[in-house]
């Protein structure tokens, strides 16, 4: 049968966002594909060139609508690298508390997205529900429900509210019984494995040298987790593990995200416990020296890095961002060639596009 | 003079070199691997923190020392390529970490502001594929023998590079 290309997007329920995807097929098999990005750039690397450091910090959050807590505390991170800015102890532990709450959050949008891609409209409502429980939590703490601008140079915007700590103690008592039924929910469906068992696999090797990082490479057997490898703020006093699978394909990618909430909720509990008391800012200077810094979390969707270079002024000279998503997406025909179209639609969602960050 | 005997004087000169030490730090071991392998090439090797090292890199010899760094010091995964336009001179940054090693090395390389043109190292990390076509797009600096080096960012008929620094909107 001739081959031929068929555009998936910009405007397609699988895209979640804008973008492109061209396949070729050959009947119903996959030949070749082109991810087509763009649409959404904004060029927030060129528009940082012209704030003040503290500005930057609501742009940094609009990088992703679905986790914009952890870039604006990158962003936070690459300065206080430059500065050479100690933050206080007590700040350190509240990020930590917030970005693994922003993380459940980021993960239960990617499953109710993927639910609901898949045909199951009641993950997706389910999902979406119990996201609500920690986008409140932050609502709290930040005062904004989706973009936070929370945290600071030098530590984060302001304290715990009263009665946090129990709130969000009950949230994630709540969240770990969820998650069991969210399990049986999932992996009782029949058509939710079908679509995900074996499919979309991505294999170690290759994952490693396209530069795939995040919950996707360690599906693929990769036990590489910036929080446990090269650890930042205070993540070398928690204690948990790094979720891998070795299967590579779409049920591994789920169920290593779906680890990860088991393991942030963890994570929550000691941050809490292990809180110190005392100050959550300092005043930072107000310029950078001509130097370079360098930030670099594990974002939701892999590895996130910023760098920055300052000329001694009050606005950074260039500040690079590494989106993970962006890396990501460009493996994937590496994924995509020999399986059948309908199955597009479940390896796309299961790399967790995020079209903010992937274009700046 | 035949294969083989090349590769035996290679190998005695190998011996000749002060072993490393084993519990020398392993990013102290990876810079001096790098200053042994290319001396002329290669220069202001430091640690910056622990895990962190910055090499300077000649962009004639970009291409080999990156794979030296795949292929015997384990640099399996590169993190971001990063372009930076200073007045005098435009500087590609490269991040390649290592999984084992647990190291970031940051690979610096400059070239001329009337010849922004690297070697793309886009065939050792199938990775750099897209990053080196988001510098090409956003700064205009030409990776030679890219695959594909189209804008990928911007629209196709787009005649500037915006994070020039001699770009105004």
């Amino acid at each position: 049968m001739a081959e031929m290309w068929i555009n998936m997007g910009p405007q397609h329920p699988m895209t979640h966002g804008l973008w492109n995807l061209r396949v070729k097929v050959d009947g119903e098999t996959i030949v070749d594909a082109e991810p087509e990005v763009g649409y959404l750039h904004r060029g927030i690397e060129k528009i940082c060139e012209g704030l003040t450091y503290p500005q930057i910090i609501p742009i940094a959050d609009r990088l992703c609508y679905g986790s914009s807590l952890t870039w604006s505390h990158l962003y936070c991170l690459t300065v206080e690298d430059l500065m050479d800015v100690e933050v206080p102890e007590r700040a350190e532990y509240i990020r930590v508390m917030s970005i693994e709450m922003q993380r459940i959050a980021s993960h239960l949008m990617w499953l109710a997205a993927y639910a609901g891609d898949l045909g199951l409209s009641v993950g997706f409502t389910y999902t979406m529900r119990d996201r609500e429980v920690f986008v409140d939590l932050l609502q709290a703490l930040t005062g904004s429900r989706l973009t936070y601008n929370y945290p600071r140079i030098g530590g984060v915007a302001h304290d715990l509210p009263p009665d946090f700590e129990r709130d969000a103690l009950r949230a994630v008592e709540y969240m770990e019984r969820r998650l069991k039924e969210y399990e049986d929910l999932f992996e009782g469906s029949k058509i939710f494995m079908m679509r995900n068992v074996g499919i979309g696999i991505l294999r170690k090797e290759d994952g490693m040298n396209l530069g795939v990082t995040g919950p996707s490479l360690r599906a693929s057997g990769v036990s590489y987790d910036l929080r446990k490898d090269m650890p930042y703020s205070v993540y070398p006093e928690m204690d948990f593990n790094v979720a891998i699978h070795k299967d590579g394909d779409c049920y591994a990618r789920y169920r290593v995200r779906m680890d990860e909430m088991w393991e942030s909720c963890r994570i929550i509990r000691q941050a809490l416990r292990k809180m110190p008391e005392g100050r959550w800012r300092i005043v930072a200077p107000r310029t950078a020296p001509a130097e370079t810094g360098l930030g670099r979390v594990e974002d939701p969707r892999g590895e996130a890095v910023m760098y920055v270079v300052g000329d001694g002024s009050d606005k950074p000279y260039r500040l690079k961002i590494r989106s993970p998503i962006f890396v990501t997406v460009s493996a994937a025909p590496k994924i995509l060639v020999g399986y059948k179209l309908a199955d597009v639609v479940a390896i796309m969602g299961g790399l967790d596009m995020c079209i903010g960050e992937n274009d700046r | 003079m035949s294969e083989g005997d090349e590769r035996g004087r290679a190998g005695v000169v190998s011996i000749e070199k002060a072993p490393s030490r084993i519990d020398e730090d392993p990013g102290l071991r990876v810079l001096r691997a790098i200053a042994d392998s290319f001396p002329e090439a290669v220069s202001g090797g430091t640690q910056l923190k622990p895990g962190v090292l910055r090499v300077h890199v000649e962009r004639a010899d970009l291409y080999s020392v990156c794979r030296n760094l795949k292929e015997s010091l384990g640099f399996e995964h590169l993190t971001m390529i990063s372009a930076v336009d200073y007045e005098d001179r435009f500087e590609i940054v490269y991040h390649i970490t290592s999984y084992e090693a647990r190291l970031l090395l940051e690979l610096i390389t400059s070239t001329p502001k009337d010849d922004p043109s690297v070697d793309s190292i886009s065939t050792i990390w199938g990775g750099a594929n897209w990053q080196e076509r988001e510098a090409f797009d956003l700064m205009g600096v030409v990776f030679r023998s890219h695959p594909k080096l189209e804008r990928i960012l911007l629209p196709k008929d787009v005649l500037y590079h915006p994070l020039r620094k001699d770009f105004k909107g």
